[in-house]
């Protein structure tokens, strides 16, 4: 899992104001990477105005993307924690952890995707990731 | 064979997190199906015999397919996605 998440996709207690905050927050560290373009943060937020806060799929844990489009790059995943959590309006509300995935296409991230998502999905990992103090906290809780 | 799709906005990104539940709980219960990853523009038009999505994207598939559309509030609350899985194969029984 190591391989795919290391220290520069792992922001620990980001201040966001609000939910688009939050999402810009975590779309910029694909940004510094060269993984993907400022436009797609925007259709992040775009898609969450349009279908609803369906991306916050569990309590705590929003999965922030878009389609596959040109403004992607390579195919990556960034994580955030949030200092103070932030609301969707979702019935999983309140957020304090957001992965931001950007996706060539609907395949290629597959691999990788799923292997964070099992990590993600143990018990109790979200809430340890909110409390996680600094970056290789978070990088030993996904890879334990 | 039955076959499941589990469905978000772009059928990359959380279907997959749903399709991993679901076929854990298929694996431990002993159970077979085909779960594929489906995005609500098209999944419509994608054959299967039930479809898994949240409950905001629901709205929006209810009405356009002819399968139940069951729908999931956490995905990684085991115990409302084994019940409803299971209900769905009991379902088939009947």
């Amino acid at each position: 899992m190591g391989n795919f998440l290391n220290k520069n996709h792992i922001r620990v207690k980001e201040t966001a104001s609000d939910w688009e905050d939050a999402i810009r927050k975590a779309g910029a560290v694909l940004v510094s990477e060269n993984s993907i373009e400022t436009a797609y943060v925007e259709k992040m937020i775009q898609s969450v105005k349009e279908l609803g806060p369906y991306i916050v799929i569990m309590p705590g844990f929003a999965l922030a993307h878009a389609a596959p489009c040109e403004e992607v790059h390579r195919s990556d995943v960034a994580l955030i924690t949030l200092k103070e959590p932030v609301k969707f309006g979702s019935p999983n509300d309140p957020v304090s952890v957001v992965l931001c995935l950007g996706c060539t296409d609907t395949s290629s991230h597959l691999d990788m995707l799923s292997s964070i998502a099992e990590s993600l999905m143990e018990d109790g990992c979200i809430e340890r990731l909110s409390k996680a103090s600094d970056v290789d906290e978070v990088l030993r809780i996904l890879g334990g | 064979m039955v076959k499941i799709q589990t469905v978000c906005g772009f059928g990359c990104g959380s279907s997959l997190f749903l399709k991993m539940k679901i076929e854990d709980i298929l694996k431990e219960n002993k159970l077979e199906a085909e779960v594929f990853c489906g995005d609500v523009g098209t999944c419509a038009s994608a054959p299967c015999d039930v479809i898994f999505t949240s409950e905001e994207l629901a709205d929006r598939i209810m009405g356009r397919v002819n399968v139940p559309v069951v729908v999931i509030k956490s995905f990684v609350n085991k115990k409302d996605v084994t019940e409803k899985t299971l209900a769905f194969f009991e379902s088939l029984n009947k």
